[in-house]
């Protein structure tokens, strides 16, 4: 299937006028030992937070303006008065309180309704679709991110343009173009109990992986030994946010110190991916308190702390929050939520058109209902992250991206600004 | 059928010829060019290929004995029991679990959770994604269990076999009952058939609890069909399930086709992919008292006519046409081009040549699918024996652990700590999700996290600080102080004499300086198992 190998796409624009094997690994390798020069402000950047376990929108974006909404869910509606009201209609749930000065000053916009075309309900596969961009497809061996990095090539050449927090590599970065899995900056590299004996060890692999070698290994190896090197020079072990930034000691906190770390390092970054577990609410889910209360809460001061912390680099910034689907709009007999359909997204950052509640409507009167039960989905998800790519990364090349979905501005939600 | 020339020829094509270690049969093979490999490159080379690659000292021994012959063994269908194994094996409890037992343990564990949960729920922690600890624990073992056969197994071929088949009909052992189902798979449908026919391998997993389940075959049925009525004489009737499947899913149909099969290109079309959803409705898993186990739905089948592929499957068929549809597909010309050249990616290179793929074809018609002659076919092509082949492919990050400790002589012990760092370099054992299993292709595997990641581990096992492995280099080399003669110990043992005079460089550098030999043994070795050639196979 794959007939164009990673090498030659990350030759850049060479390999569109050479298919010779060596010239472009000369090039490249020659590339990686040029100083990194790469930190420019106005570099745009994507944050993407996935929310594993499919997130009830209903209950983080809450529709207070329908008495609908409170008659399906006796139990675990949030309360009116308990609602942060955005529009009259539509609130955020009380956890994210602390997010609303963004929403006011414009750089926070909320997607609503949006999701799948596919009616999967299983977790499984969902995620798959939305990682792989390929909804209903599920051979598709790589993930949408990893495909815009590999057609769209007018990026400085840095082994953290994208970047996925956590041990390994997951489907929405995987594919043939380079992408850096990080469990922990500090962490990263040769690691042999002390400094003096790792540098020792570095030196030495890097020695054998260097010059002469030509190749996937070579310029890989020295990709990670560039990394390495870029992320000594920033020294990661030292660093304090900025603007009197409290990042929750959650994962999720941690991870965002992380990126912000890596942002004003000025590596390069253009994508950055992290998983946000613990939305899978079947029981005793909880209103305006509980169980996804103290999740919203953590998603929320995590994302202030960023937001605080990045200050004015916010302008570069936009942080999409995404989940394989919505849940049920009853609540179910354990005063929880069973797997829906359509979700609620939020997108957050100075290029964002914020401080609406962004798709169309479909309502909670069951005859509008997709299958009779759950919210429809009015926005396909590839027509949101599509405009992203398009307007905020400023993509030119995102026809393979979504190969069977035609981008069109038409279909764009408008959430980045004009 | 092609022959292969063999003969012997020292010190050509620059390698260094070992004087006394070549007797008898030992021989090179001629691949038609001037490029010859001696018979230690060969060794190596089927050792890399068939095997997990070499142990200490089977180099020099598969060598001596002849590599044909070596090929010939681990493609016997009369092995005896392969005693390392034997002595391996029994301290994993999984083997001796029945699947209705897990599927049992699995259901009462949901249940189990869920009273947890519900109690817990008042008490507002975030809830824990993934399995529960003892669904992890048994995940750990089945995945421990790959890792100890794929290093001590001296049936080499058959866990390589067992690894390619379990991959090429992927299941994912996240996905809710096939936590429970896929210990009997990997041991009952792929094990026993990973080196028979493929006819036999295809039909085993089509029924197999763990696939249908996965593919979501197990929820397909004919439109409008319903359950026979709930049995009320039952103590404990099953209960009304929510989501009562309405109609078939084309699923497992589809990657049947694409993946298992035909191929992407195999020329079947959307019409195909339905009807043979429609043919294969019915194919489900028992419930109830017999969970776990395979069990064919009269209710859920659809009895009409279809056709698939131009051929017609008359109205009025049970479970009889899914078996005559298996059948047609296991022979179908597109799938054996298709799974024979897989099987040459595997071999041979990522981007296999024609030639063994013809070869594999051919066994494949002649023989009507028996893998062991498909296997031979491509062990004998011309291309297998190119000394371009020769280290063409990057190890998987399976294969470079096993081969690294297999090449130290380190033995993994029963914790799944191995497996563990398989998984932190990429491949989480059973746990792929995309049916399509993991990918051959180096573009896949190599990204510089991941290097470092292999860079790291290298160091670690070699220096004893790998958890979960018990290493004694002794078995390697003896501890000296001449860094030289150690370097050359390492060459020869790890890389049949062709480390590259780079890493050679590179190693000595840093192990010459060294005072305490001991250390300095484990630094070189380290660096040998993280070198570039280490990676290649």
């Amino acid at each position: 299937m794959d007939v164009t190998r990673r090498v030659f796409l990350r030759a850049g624009g060479l390999a569109l006028c050479s298919f010779g094997l060596d010239p472009l690994f000369l090039n490249r390798a020659a590339y990686a030992r040029r100083a990194p020069v790469i930190g420019r402000s106005g570099q745009p950047i994507l944050i993407c937070l996935f929310q594993r376990g499919a997130v009830d929108g209903l209950n983080m974006i809450v529709p207070h303006g329908d008495a609908l909404y409170y008659r399906e869910r006796p139990r675990i509606a949030v309360p009116r008065q308990a609602v942060v009201d955005l529009n009259g209609y539509f609130g955020f749930h009380p956890s994210l309180a602390a997010l609303k000065p963004w929403w006011d000053n414009g750089s926070l916009g909320v997607m609503h309704a949006v999701g799948s075309p596919d009616g999967s309900r299983s977790h499984f596969d969902a995620q798959d679709y939305m990682e792989t961009g390929t909804p209903g497809r599920k051979s598709t061996p790589d993930g949408w991110l990893n495909r815009y990095c590999s057609h769209q090539r007018e990026h400085h050449e840095t082994p953290f343009r994208s970047v996925a927090f956590g041990p390994e590599l997951p489907r929405i970065l995987s594919g043939r173009a380079p992408s850096l899995a990080i469990a922990d900056l500090h962490a990263f590299g040769i690691r042999a109990g002390n400094r003096p004996a790792s540098d020792k060890i570095t030196r030495a692999f890097e020695a054998m992986y260097e010059g002469a070698q030509t190749g996937l290994l070579a310029t890989s190896a020295q990709e990670g030994f560039e990394a390495v090197r870029m992320l000594k020079s920033v020294d990661p072990t030292r660093y304090s946010p900025e603007n009197g930034a409290d990042y929750p000691r959650s994962p999720l906190g941690r991870t965002l110190l992380q990126i912000a770390q890596l942002i004003k390092a000025d590596l390069g970054l253009e994508i950055a991916f992290a998983d946000v577990g613990g939305w899978d609410t079947h029981v005793n889910q909880g209103a305006g308190d509980g169980q996804l209360a103290n999740r919203l809460r953590d998603l929320s001061q995590a994302l202030v702390a960023l937001a605080t912390d990045l200050g004015e680099r916010m302008a570069d910034v936009v942080v999409l929050t995404m989940s394989e689907f919505g849940r049920t709009v009853r609540e179910n007999g354990s005063a929880g939520t069973d797997h829906g359909h359509a979700t609620a997204m939020l997108v957050l950052g100075g290029p964002v058109q914020g401080g609406k509640v962004l798709g169309r409507w479909p309502g909670l009167d069951p005859a509008n209902r997709f299958e009779g039960r759950d919210l429809a989905v009015t926005t396909d998800f590839r027509d949101l992250f599509g405009e992203i790519l398009d307007r905020h990364l400023g993509g030119t090349e995102l026809s393979g991206v979504f190969p069977d979905h035609e981008l069109s501005p038409a279909r764009f939600p408008g959430v980045i600004k004009g | 059928m092609r022959f292969i020339w063999v003969l012997m020829v020292a010190g050509m094509a620059g390698e260094a010829a070992i004087p006394g270690s070549l007797t008898g049969q030992s021989m090179a093979v001629d691949t038609g060019s001037s490029s010859v490999l001696t018979p230690r490159d060969s060794a190596l080379h089927v050792l890399n290929r068939l095997a997990y690659g070499p142990r200490p000292g089977e180099v020099e021994r598969i060598a001596k004995a002849g590599v044909q012959d070596w090929i010939r063994t681990q493609l016997a269908s009369d092995r005896p029991d392969d005693r390392a194994l034997a002595r391996a094996e029994p301290r994993y409890a999984i083997l001796d679990m029945n699947p209705r037992e897990l599927a049992a343990r699995y259901v009462e564990e949901q249940r189990e959770r869920k009273r947890e949960k519900e109690k817990k729920e008042t008490e507002d922690q975030p809830r824990m994604e993934g399995p529960p600890p003892e669904g992890r624990r048994l995940a750990g073992e089945l995945q421990q269990l790959a890792v100890i056969r794929g290093t001590a197994a001296d049936f080499q071929l058959r866990e390589v076999m067992v690894d390619f088949w379990t991959n090429h009909f992927n299941v994912n052992l996240q996905k809710g009952l096939d936590r429970a189902l896929v210990p009997a798979y990997i041991e009952h449908t792929i094990r026993p058939n990973s080196l028979g026919r493929f006819e036999d391998l295809l039909l085993a997993t089509a029924r197999s609890p763990a696939m249908l389940f996965y593919l979501d075959n197990a929820e397909s049925v004919a439109p409008g069909a319903e359950p026979p009525s709930r049995r009320r004489f039952m103590r404990f009737p099953p209960p009304e399930r929510k989501n009562q499947p309405k109609g078939i899913n084309e699923n497992y149909a589809r990657e049947l086709l694409e993946l298992h099969t035909l191929g992407v290109d195999g020329g079947y079309t959307q019409q195909d992919v339905i009807n043979v959803a429609r043919i294969l409705t019915g194919w489900g898993i028992a419930r109830a008292n017999q969970i776990g186990e395979f069990e064919f739905h009269d209710w859920a089948h659809d009895e009409g006519e279809k056709v698939v592929l131009d051929v017609r499957f008359p109205a009025g068929h049970g479970m009889d046409e899914g078996v005559r549809l298996l059948k047609l597909l296991a022979n179908h010309p597109a799938t054996m081009h298709h799974v024979s050249r897989k099987l040459c990616a595997r071999f041979v290179s990522d981007e296999p040549p024609d030639g063994c793929v013809d070869d594999a074809v051919a066994a494949w018609e002649r023989t009507h699918g028996e893998i062991r002659q498909v296997l031979l076919a491509i062990f004998q092509s011309p291309e297998f024996w190119a000394p371009a082949a020769k280290r063409s492919k990057i190890k998987t990050p399976l294969e470079f652990m096993l081969s690294a400790m297999r090449a130290i002589g380190a033995e993994p012990d029963t914790t799944p700590r191995v497996a563990q760092a398989i998984a932190r370099l990429g491949q989480p054992l059973y746990l792929q999700a995309s049916p399509a299993g993991y990918p051959e292709s180096q573009d896949e595997w190599v990204n510089s996290g991941a290097l470092l990641q292999r860079m790291n581990l290298a160091v670690a096992l070699a220096g004893g600080s790998m958890p979960g492995t018990m290493v004694d280099l002794d078995r390697l080399t003896p501890v000296t102080p001449d860094y030289r003669r150690l370097l050359d110990a390492i060459d020869q043992t790890l890389f049949a004499g062709t480390m590259s005079p780079r890493t050679r460089e590179a190693i000595s550098n840093e192990v010459k300086d060294e005072v305490d030999p001991q250390r300095g043994r484990a630094l070189a070795v380290g660096l040998a198992l993280g070198s570039p050639e280490f990676q290649r196979q």
